[in-house]
């Protein structure tokens, strides 16, 4: 069975530092998959191989069935393949509600003139665009925040906004980059149901880097652990808590000697 | 392959009452012919020739800062070489207007009256110069935009600059009727006047025209503002790296700016070239004339349209009522931007509108949603 997003062999190198070797993934449709390894084992550099912001030396990547190798960005967001960042990026002097409506552009088929010349489609469009603006935030619990500026909001509530603005492209697959950093627990126990919830609303398939060992056992179904830029294991979070290389990864070998 | 997003669907049930189409489309386009007639009927006779060449003037550094502002502000590239456009748009116009008027009058004198034959040229000669500087534009900021900050200020002051040097290295202009109707129009384009300009254009720049241009230029970058392309120009000041993670073609949309930007200040290139008062000569055009512009933009608010409206109405009007200390006014420009840079880095108005902004929210409240 293939699964919706299909990763194979990727490999990339900045000058002698191999980053991401071999890096192979199934994200199942309608998935829920990890992806953890010790800070700088290489998971947001698979995320920028993931979206094209890197272009891996070799190996393949496929989103449905479609080669994502050699595309842009921007193109492969349109695709389907939507992301959050890890250090937060918004659009920051924006208000909410535009952060929102910017990622609907991809979606949207008026043209600039028609857009100047304010023609009725044009401004059914707009309207159609703020609706579902609206319905994002309504779900993601920003609504009543829609006209503030995105920079003036609490911290969580701009992770959440990142989470609404990449709906906003009606993906398919959505990489979450670390969403719970900095949350509190509280804060975290949302995060959890969010997750579920749009992934069921939007039937989405979620790629999640996270820290936080207890979110990931349990939100997801499948886990695949990196370290050093390789794929140390991979499977269900029972089979990757025994794992011994794991464990070694995360605290060190047994034998190792304990060095001031 | 990226699944339906619904948004077609919806906005097929969205369709806009025909009184909001009027409202929201068609009142302001009329109003962008209406007040252009009341500044050339009403306001320019009453106030007199002096106040008539400001209000000229005035008027042509609106449509500079507001299309600087589609870059600079809206897209966040910080393009210096505003000037250039605005030299070809004018050497385009002059062009037009001078031999065309040679070909068809056998003079380079205006022609018919308000709205006459004449006119109707300048308006083609105006297009005409939209075009040419929009090119231009394109083939400048094709290759240069993917740079970045400073990079991509040193290669648009670097065009201004060429173009500057390029007009000053023309040959003379060509007065004689009965020859220029024996030369071919390739050869006309080098007889601009190097660096002595481009005198004897006819003197078509008016009031009405000067507004007309102003209204629709104020027009098309409010609404692109407040429309889903402008908000694409917008995300990319925002963050690049985030706007292209969110679908949207970055490299495509500054050219687009960029295209749209020098095609205004083609226009505005224009109007100068065939104002009463002014010479379309190369050293008016040069990096002084593009700092100008620039400095209206930061001063207004990178990004308000109608910050840089007003911003250009003070940049115009301070030096004519500071013409007695006219040589300090350089030394005000840089002191008025240090302390714009410390006190308020984003411009008067920042992003916002000026009814963005209180005291004058609660009057346009209703307004406001």
């Amino acid at each position: 069975m293939t699964g919706i997003l299909e990763v194979q062999g990727v490999s990339i190198a900045f000058g002698g530092l191999k980053a991401v070797q071999d890096f192979r993934l199934s994200l199942r449709e309608g998935g829920l998959q990890g992806l953890i390894g010790p800070n700088g084992a290489g998971k947001t550099t698979v995320f920028n191989l993931l979206t094209g912001v890197y272009r891996p030396d070799s190996g393949t990547v496929s989103l449905g069935g479609h080669n994502l190798i050699g595309l842009k960005p921007h193109q492969i967001a349109r695709a389907g393949m939507a992301r959050t960042f890890q250090n937060i990026r918004l659009f920051a002097d924006l208000t909410v509600l535009d952060n929102i409506r910017i990622a609907s552009h991809a979606r949207t088929w008026t043209s600039t003139l028609a857009s100047v010349l304010r023609t009725p489609g044009a401004i059914a469009a707009e309207s159609a665009i703020t609706e579902h603006a609206m319905e994002l935030l309504d779900v993601l619990g920003l609504a009543d925040r829609a006209q503030e500026t995105a920079r003036n909001l609490p911290y969580g509530d701009q992770r959440r906004l990142e989470i609404a603005r990449a709906l906003a492209l009606d993906p398919e697959v959505l990489l979450l980059d670390e969403p719970a950093a900095g949350m509190n627990p509280q804060e975290k126990i949302a995060l959890r149901g969010l997750i579920r919830t749009v992934r069921e609303r939007f039937s989405l398939s979620v790629l999640l880097i996270e820290h936080d060992m207890g979110l990931v056992m349990d939100l997801c179904e499948q886990i695949t652990v990196l370290d050093h830029g390789t794929v140390i294991a991979d499977g269900s979070p029972e089979s990757v808590q025994g794992n011994p290389r794991v464990i070694e990864a995360y605290l060190g070998a047994p034998s190792a000697e304990v060095s001031a | 392959m990226a699944r339906e997003s619904g948004l077609k669907a919806r906005a097929a049930a969205l369709a806009p009452e025909p009184m909001t189409v009027l409202k929201q489309s068609v009142l302001p386009l009329v109003a962008a012919f209406v007040i252009p007639l009341i500044f050339h009927f009403g306001i320019g006779p009453s106030v007199g020739a002096y106040p008539s060449k400001v209000l000229l003037d005035i008027g042509i550094n609106v449509v500079l800062a507001v299309s600087l502002n589609l870059v600079n502000g809206f897209t966040g590239q910080f393009s210096i070489g505003h000037a250039g456009f605005m030299a070809v748009g004018g050497y385009t116009a002059g062009l037009v207007t001078y031999y065309g008027g040679y070909r068809i009058w056998g003079d380079s004198l205006p022609h018919g009256g308000f709205l006459g034959a004449g006119e109707m040229l300048f308006l083609v000669a105006t297009i005409a110069a939209a075009l040419s500087a929009a090119a231009f534009g394109y083939l400048v900021g094709l290759p240069s935009l993917r740079l970045r900050g400073d990079y991509l200020a040193l290669v648009t002051l670097g065009f201004g600059e060429i173009v500057r040097v390029m007009i000053q290295q023309t040959s003379d202009i060509a007065t004689d009727a009965t020859e220029i109707a024996a030369t071919s129009w390739p050869s006309l384009l080098w007889k601009v006047g190097g660096a002595l300009g481009f005198t004897g254009l006819p003197f078509y720049t008016s009031l009405f025209w000067v507004w007309l241009w102003v209204s629709l230029t104020v027009l098309v970058a409010s609404r692109l503002k407040t429309s889903t392309h402008g908000r694409a120009f917008l995300s990319i000041r925002e963050d690049e790296i985030a706007a292209e993670a969110m679908g949207i073609p970055t490299t495509t949309i500054k050219v687009r700016a960029f295209v749209m930007s020098a095609a205004f200040a083609g226009v505005a290139g224009s109007l100068f070239a065939h104002e009463v008062g002014t010479t379309l000569n190369p050293g008016e055009l040069g990096f002084q004339k593009s700092f100008e512009v620039v400095i209206m933009v930061v001063l207004g608010g990178m990004g308000s349209v109608s910050g840089c409206v007003l911003a250009a109405i003070v940049v115009t009007v301070l030096p004519e009522l500071l013409r007695s200390v006219d040589e300090y006014r350089m030394v005000a420009y840089a002191l008025t931007l240090i302390l714009m840079m410390i006190l308020r880095p984003q411009g008067l108005f920042g992003l916002r509108e000026i009814w963005e902004i209180w005291p004058f929210k609660a009057l346009f409240r209703s307004e406001a949603k």
